[in-house]
């Protein structure tokens, strides 16, 4: 084994080499810029009394709980949409916003925030805040 | 004897060439600042959520800004909220027509701003406001009386509110009047979150309370922020937003009938009420004002709505201010200042 590598290496010429060690300076190279270059998914993002809890991807179906201060809040993630399916808080404004695609949904009383964010793809014009 | 000298001297050059290029490229990447970022953490703050963005290359730094912002906007929230018994504003409305009340500096600073903008429109902006919102409950849906809005109407008036700068103190002249600054704290606790964020060395960020945002510097890619603003009539995800524009060193706040709002019959009852009814303002379905500081364009907003089509129109240009109109008809104004900056959708 050790013989045939041995051979290898001899067969091969300096300009062999130089090809091999620049293709290996590329490749270990793309480590460092590739996450910087490829678009991040979208995540949820699920705060409670502002602490993070949960990131999790929306193209994943989940259905997870979350404690704020007066109880549960059980949020749903299902085709690239958010939901809060069920909420200690008095109004269940939270629950009445329904699904959503893009920003976020606060139940106020429970103090806990569901936020859809990172789309970091260079293509989509990125709304910074709402007014 | 010469050749395999030739071939190792060879050898050599392309290997002390290798290590040169190697050493190269690993002191390029160890040596290369680290690229700036938006660094964003959002709280529950002012009863609203509270989204603070910073543009930074190091996340450390980064994070203790926002959070010595988020500590500035906890300060003010327990000043000025008008549900905390604790706060001054709760203390000056509890000693209306007994006694003065000794505030500090930002209670009064803010005060004395909103006293301005009432001058400036006229009463359609009135902090004394408290008593009559106070009898609507848009969560449940409840309106008020005719009667119980004219018993308490004589209580609403701007001018009752007397403050003395060299004493430091708040005054409301009759028994039963009331401060609410929920038309303008916001904007002035996002003018504070960014004066605090910029000593602690931050050059770019975005403060967002609720629909009161301000933006200051580029983000990383040079460009400015882009803000999108809501549209008054939204039916569904796809056209909530109906038009965006691009924001630097300004703040923007709307004001929108379609916010705490509930809809009886053909009537829709919102909280921008105008202080000389007691009902909710007619004419516009939303305002949103552009200019450099928050605290202005969270009150003008409020003001403006309630003043109405005529007068509110003349109030933006005398002030010279911006803003993006939608009447009552759904059609868009915008001003020519901010032209090219507005796409609408």
């Amino acid at each position: 084994m050790n013989s045939g590598l041995k051979g290898i290496l001899n067969s091969t010429t300096i300009a062999d080499r130089l090809l091999l060690f620049i293709l290996i300076l590329l490749s270990s190279s793309g480590v460092v810029f590739v996450k910087e270059i490829l678009p991040k998914g979208r995540t949820v993002q699920i705060e409670a009394d502002s602490l993070p809890v949960y990131r999790l991807p929306i193209d994943e179906e989940k259905t997870v709980s979350v404690k704020g201060p007066h109880g549960n809040t059980i949020v749903e993630i299902k085709n690239h949409k958010v939901r809060i399916i069920e909420s200690p808080c008095p109004n269940k404004l939270c629950i009445q916003q329904g699904w959503i695609e893009s920003g976020a949904v606060v139940c106020l009383p429970n103090r806990v925030v569901v936020i859809i964010g990172d789309i970091d793809s260079k293509d989509r014009k990125v709304v910074d805040a709402v007014t | 004897m010469i050749n395999k000298f030739k071939v190792k001297s060879l050898k050599l050059k392309v290997f002390l060439l290798f290590t040169f290029y190697f050493s190269l490229f690993t002191f390029l990447c160890a040596c290369t600042p680290q690229k700036e970022k938006v660094y964003r953490k959002t709280k529950i703050l002012m009863d609203t959520l509270v989204t603070i963005s910073v543009v930074s290359n190091s996340k450390g730094d980064a994070e203790k800004a926002i959070d010595a912002a988020f500590s500035e906007i906890e300060k003010l929230e327990k000043l000025l909220n008008f549900f905390s018994p604790d706060s001054e504003v709760s203390l000056i409305n509890k000693n209306a027509g007994i006694s003065e009340v000794k505030v500090s500096p930002d209670t009064l600073n803010i005060l004395d701003k909103a006293l301005s903008v009432s001058e400036k429109t006229d009463g359609a902006f009135d902090v004394t406001i408290g008593p009559v919102i106070t009898l609507y409950d848009f969560h449940k849906k409840i309106r008020p009386e005719e009667n119980a809005i004219k018993k308490n109407l004589p209580l609403v008036n701007y001018k009752e509110l007397i403050i003395t700068r060299n004493k430091s103190t708040a005054f409301l002249k009759k028994r039963g009047m009331l401060i609410d600054l929920g038309g303008i704290s916001k904007g002035y606790a996002a003018d504070r979150a960014v004066e605090i964020l910029k000593k602690r060395g931050i050059n770019s960020g975005l403060v967002s309370i609720a629909g009161d945002i301000k933006a200051f510097g580029l983000k990383p890619d040079g460009k400015s922020w882009n803000i999108g603003i809501r549209n008054p009539r939204a039916k569904g995800q796809e056209d909530d937003i109906m038009a965006t524009i691009e924001l630097k060193d300004m703040a923007i706040s709307t004001s929108g009938d379609y916010e705490r709002s509930f809809i009886i019959g053909e009537e829709r009852y919102h909280h921008l009420l105008n202080p000389k009814t007691g009902y909710p303002a007619k004419g516009f379905r939303s305002v949103s004002i552009i200019t450099k500081e928050g605290t202005f364009t969270d009150a003008f907003s409020t003001g403006i709505f309630v003043l109405g089509p005529e007068k509110g129109t003349k109030v933006l240009e005398a002030m010279g201010f911006d803003g993006i109109i939608v009447d009552s008809n759904g059609k868009i104004y915008t001003t020519p200042g901010i032209k090219g900056k507005v796409a609408l959708k």
